[in-house]
């Protein structure tokens, strides 16, 4: 670990699923010697690749968690963090993005821009992350990296250009040729490991040059020396970088690499990509909020000696303790040194810091600005922000999503029971998108996520890592509830009893609003409700939202607006202000037509043509909307938004519809209102459960 | 569903249910005529409200001008084409007819070459709520779901693109009944004397499925002019078109004039395309 940070890449890897970001990350551990021989993602050797390192991953062929590692290329040291393609597994693109400085978008040659490249793509603009692209498998049937290329300036709007063209494709594909130094790359030894630079092959040439003058257009329109340069027709290939360079820092330019990462062709030159293009700790402007000025955004600047300012993005509990990966933006956290927790206000002492290599970690007596590491012994939640004591600037946190779907889980004894409590107790506290609640009326331990693989997965992890044997109810759709128009309410909540009397009355209105959970407003004036009940109104109508009297889902999207009131000398109390909110609630509540909403998922299906019928076929049945259908060549993309409640199992019925050729993905969208009809069957379902506990 | 019939029966819409976006909305042929009557005659008000919301839309669009206060520009069976250089504003256009018509509850299929789903959407959904903001209409959200279900974009390469393909793929959702279009609108498909032969099969595809088809065709400007200021690459095939209407930058308006077809009379019939909202709006 280096204190200077020009030299130094935070990376990401993200792709859409199976684009091969994992094989692209192993071969590049071992071209830069971080691991000395390569194991395939699903190879028959049974290892599986280093930063797949969970036994799920290795079994599944899948990224469940995002793993980080560092390596040095050409006296650069870069920090690597490989995410999942799942979009399940969202929450790990999201936290990684957030600390990252750059990334690798990895694209297949066949495939091209799918679905979740569209969606990582998102969460890259949404950090303003600068990318490269790497076009992946150009070894396979099909493969036409020129066709990508236009994917990228069509379907997400990237102003890409070429940094190579490929020497042959599919199974001829032997080499890249590199436009800035006009020279045919050839990979070669026994896993590529000897990069042979060789002339550009004659017949070639013509479209070598054709290529280098796009990118030297495109380039030129972000630096007028090189502009000048090109009119006088002698371009230094140093020039070319640094022009690229400026671009893709601003996300102006993405330029574009292609190769075969299983094939081990093409990845040498994107490491060195890597390193000309993507920018350092001090090429980005990283901001915190100062707490001491209402939250004003401060420019942090990576420098050792100013005062520590450091970001959690990710928890993970292991044999020695709770692992917290931090990313240091400012200062520096050495071995023994205090920092304080922004969110908590407690003070901690560093004991041991680590740097991570897949399930591998080496100790290490600081962390440097702009480095990524991790700490033991901490107790702290995701998106925590860590500082010297004394500062008061905070990171803004990541976004995350809510969970979508619910699944009832039943242990099978007591030993099971307390195995269950620890093994959520964990899961819940590493990743956010994942919660678990005990259902008040029947006893029953509910855990939510993104998707149905989300579930599956921590439910395999809880048998296997915890040996909690449980069982699973069907999944349940997270519905929710909500107002449709505005009522007014009045009441007056009184009890006499024997003992202290309780009196309080409440009046106001209710609506809906959109794009908001809770809106509290308090209008009373002349102190028809005294300042100190107010917050007891608000609590007391808050803690109705939890529960619809109607279907038992959460309310949302209501607005509460107290304007009158009437309190007691004696009898008015917390608790009767609370009590009378709760029966204004009630009362308005159900006068104000509630509706029952359901959450809507984007479905991307990408399929043979053939089978484009039976695909729309299956989405129609599903009360899918389909938006439309895209063909490319001999495949298709069907675009359609379906209720999550239809979508259990669709993988099957796919599968077996399309001879296993199609595959989709889906995520959240928006919550919409359900059918009349739908609606009727859940409130009857709601209202049988209740029978039933009773 | 009683109640919205009775909604149905007063606007002559067929009205999805809050939220039910099926896309298997029961076709109307003739302003609703063939809509069941229910017995009860009961008016959900903020049903009504949003239909009238639909109504006003429809009746302020200055497309009306072009044709009949309810009708469609072109009738069942029949062609329209919209000319226009490159850049001018086909597809904003076209759009806006799609908009329209799916406003009035007709089902259109939008047929693009080369362009994704999502660009297209996003065209959709500029135009729209463009056309929200000029007549301030605060419940777009709403308006925008219920028109979806109505709206079915499919892309094509145009090497990939062919009519026997793109009725096969009609006929197919037909089939299941996923979506059963009124309109169809092909935005980019290159013309030439090659086409004639094909065109005459999707007009008889059309006639035989009570649907009408618009077309965008891209002019240039060095091509000189063919027959009745037509251009060239139409000129083959123009007797195919009953509605012709070219898109004419003028100064810094865009003119909007009808080459083939009802012309509309009198300075209420004077349209023009905004050319920064790139919205159909009448010359007064």
């Amino acid at each position: 670990m280096k204190d200077s940070v020009e030299k130094l890449r935070n990376i990401g890897i993200s792709a859409h699923i199976d684009a091969g970001k994992t094989t692209l990350t192993e071969r590049i551990l071992y071209y830069t010697r971080r691991i000395h021989a390569i194991h395939d993602v699903k190879g028959k050797d049974g290892v599986g690749a280093t930063m797949d390192f969970m036994e799920l991953e290795k079994e599944r062929g899948i990224t469940i968690t995002s793993a980080a590692t560092y390596c040095e290329w050409n006296d650069h040291e870069i920090n690597i963090i490989d995410t999942p393609g799942h979009v399940d597994f969202t929450i790990e693109v999201e936290r990684s993005l957030r600390v990252l400085d750059g990334a690798i978008l990895v694209l297949c040659a066949v495939g091209g821009v799918q679905s979740q490249s569209i969606t990582v793509d998102r969460q890259m603009a949404r950090y303003h992350v600068p990318c490269i692209a790497f076009i992946n498998k150009c070894d396979r049937n099909g493969a036409n990296p020129f066709r990508v290329i236009e994917q990228l300036k069509n379907r997400l709007d990237h102003n890409a250009v070429a940094m190579q063209i490929p020497i042959g494709l599919e199974a001829n594909f032997e080499g890249v040729i590199d436009l800035v130094s006009m020279k045919a790359i050839y990979f070669d030894g026994f896993a590529g490991e000897n990069v042979i630079v060789r002339e550009i092959p004659e017949n070639m040439m013509p479209m070598a040059l054709q290529y280098r003058e796009e990118l030297i257009d495109a380039a030129s329109m972000f630096s007028d020396e090189l502009l000048e340069a090109a009119i006088e027709g002698d371009i230094p290939s140093s020039l070319l970088i640094s022009s690229i360079r400026k671009a893709v820092l601003s996300r102006r330019l993405t330029p574009v690499l292609m190769g075969s990462a299983y094939k081990n062709k093409g990845v040498q030159p994107l490491l060195d990509a890597v390193t000309w293009f993507l920018p350092s700790p001090a090429d980005v402007s990283s901001q915190a909020l100062d707490l001491d000025e209402e939250g004003k955004q401060v420019a942090l600047s990576p420098a050792a000696q100013a005062r520590l300012v450091s970001f959690a993005f990710k928890l993970e509990d292991g044999p020695f303790g709770q692992l917290t990966y931090l990313r240091v933006y400012q200062g520096k956290i050495s071995k023994g040194d205090m920092i304080s927790n922004i969110r908590t206000g407690k003070k901690v002492k560093i004991g041991r810091l680590v740097r991570m290599h897949a399930d591998q970690m080496e100790d290490i007596d600081a962390i440097f600005p702009g480095y990524i590491g991790a700490l033991f012994g901490i107790d702290c939640a995701s998106g925590d922000t860590f500082v010297s004591p004394g500062c008061n600037l905070t990171m803004t946190s990541m976004y995350v999503p809510n969970p979508v779907i619910s699944l009832a889980i039943i242990p099978r004894d007591n030993n099971a029971q307390i195995h269950l409590t620890k093994a959520l107790n964990r899961f819940t506290k590493e990743d956010p998108t994942f919660k678990a609640h005990v259902n008040e009326n029947t006893g029953e331990t509910i855990i939510s996520g993104m998707g149905e693989l989300h579930l599956e997965v921590y439910v395999e992890r809880m048998r296997r890592e915890y040996g909690a044997q449980v069982s699973t109810g069907m999944p349940k759709v997270a519905y929710r509830e909500t107002a449709s128009k505005r009522v007014e309410f009045n009441y007056t909540h009184k009890k006499q009893t024997g003992g202290a009397g309780q009196f309080a009355r409440i009046a106001g209105f209710m609506e809906p609003v959109a794009g908001e959970d809770f809106v509290f407003e308090n209008q009373i004036t002349g102190g028809a409700i005294p300042t100190q009940y107010i917050p007891s109104c608000e609590k007391g109508f808050k803690k109705c939202l939890t529960k619809s009297p109607r279907t038992k889902y959460p309310i949302t999207g209501i607005k509460i607006t107290i304007n009158d009131g009437q309190s007691h000398a004696v009898d008015s109390s917390d608790m009767a202000f609370q009590a009378a909110a709760r029966g204004a609630f009630v009362e308005a509540y159900a006068k104000a037509k509630p509706i029952l909403m359901e959450p809507i998922m984007k479905v991307v299906v990408e399929t043979p043509n053939q089978f484009q019928g039976a695909v729309m076929g299956s989405l129609n049945q599903r009360r899918g909307i389909i938006f439309g259908t895209q063909e490319e060549g001999p495949t298709c993309v069907v675009e359609a938004q379906v209720p999550l409640a239809e979508m259990f199992g669709y993988s099957t019925v796919l599968r077996s519809s399309t001879q296993g050729q199609a595959q989709f993905t889906m995520e959240f969208l928006a919550y919409r209102q359900v059918p009349e009809r739908i609606e009727e069957e859940l409130v009857k379902r709601s209202s049988g459960e209740k029978r039933d506990v009773a | 569903m009683w109640h919205r019939r009775a909604v149905e029966q007063r606007s002559g819409f067929t009205e999805t249910a809050g939220g039910e976006q099926s896309g298997r909305t029961p076709r109307l042929t003739g302003g609703g005529r063939d809509v069941q009557r229910g017995s009860a005659e009961v008016i959900c008000l903020k049903e009504r409200n949003f239909a009238m919301l639909k109504t006003d839309l429809i009746f302020r669009n200055p497309l009306r001008l072009l044709g009949h206060e309810s009708e469609d520009i072109v009738a069942e069976g029949e062609f329209g084409a919209v000319l226009a250089g490159a850049g001018v504003g086909k597809t904003a256009f076209v759009v806006q007819l799609a908009l329209d018509s799916a406003l009035r509850n007709r089902h259109v299929l939008h047929v693009s070459m080369n362009e994704p789903i999502t660009k297209v959407s996003v065209w959709y959904k500029e135009v729209f709520s463009l056309l929200a903001q000029q007549y301030k209409i605060d419940q777009m959200n709403a308006l925008w779901d219920s028109m979806l279900p109505y709206r079915f974009i499919m892309t094509f390469k145009v090497e990939g693109f062919s009519v026997p393909k793109l009725q096969e793929r009609l006929t197919d959702l037909m089939a299941q009944q996923i979506f059963d279009p009124q309109m169809i609108i092909i935005d980019g498909m290159p013309f030439s004397e090659s086409v004639r032969a094909s065109l005459s099969d999707l007009k008889a595809f059309i006639r035989n499925n009570s649907m009408s088809a618009w077309f965008s065709v891209r002019t240039h400007r060095h091509e000189p002019a063919g027959p009745e200021g037509l251009p060239f690459c139409l000129s083959p095939v123009a007797d195919m078109f009953d509605v012709i209407i070219r898109l004419q930058p003028e100064g810094e308006d865009v003119h909007i004039d009808v080459l083939k077809g009802k012309r509309p009379s009198g300075q209420a019939g004077l349209l023009r395309l905004d050319p920064s909202t790139m919205l159909i709006k009448t010359s007064y």
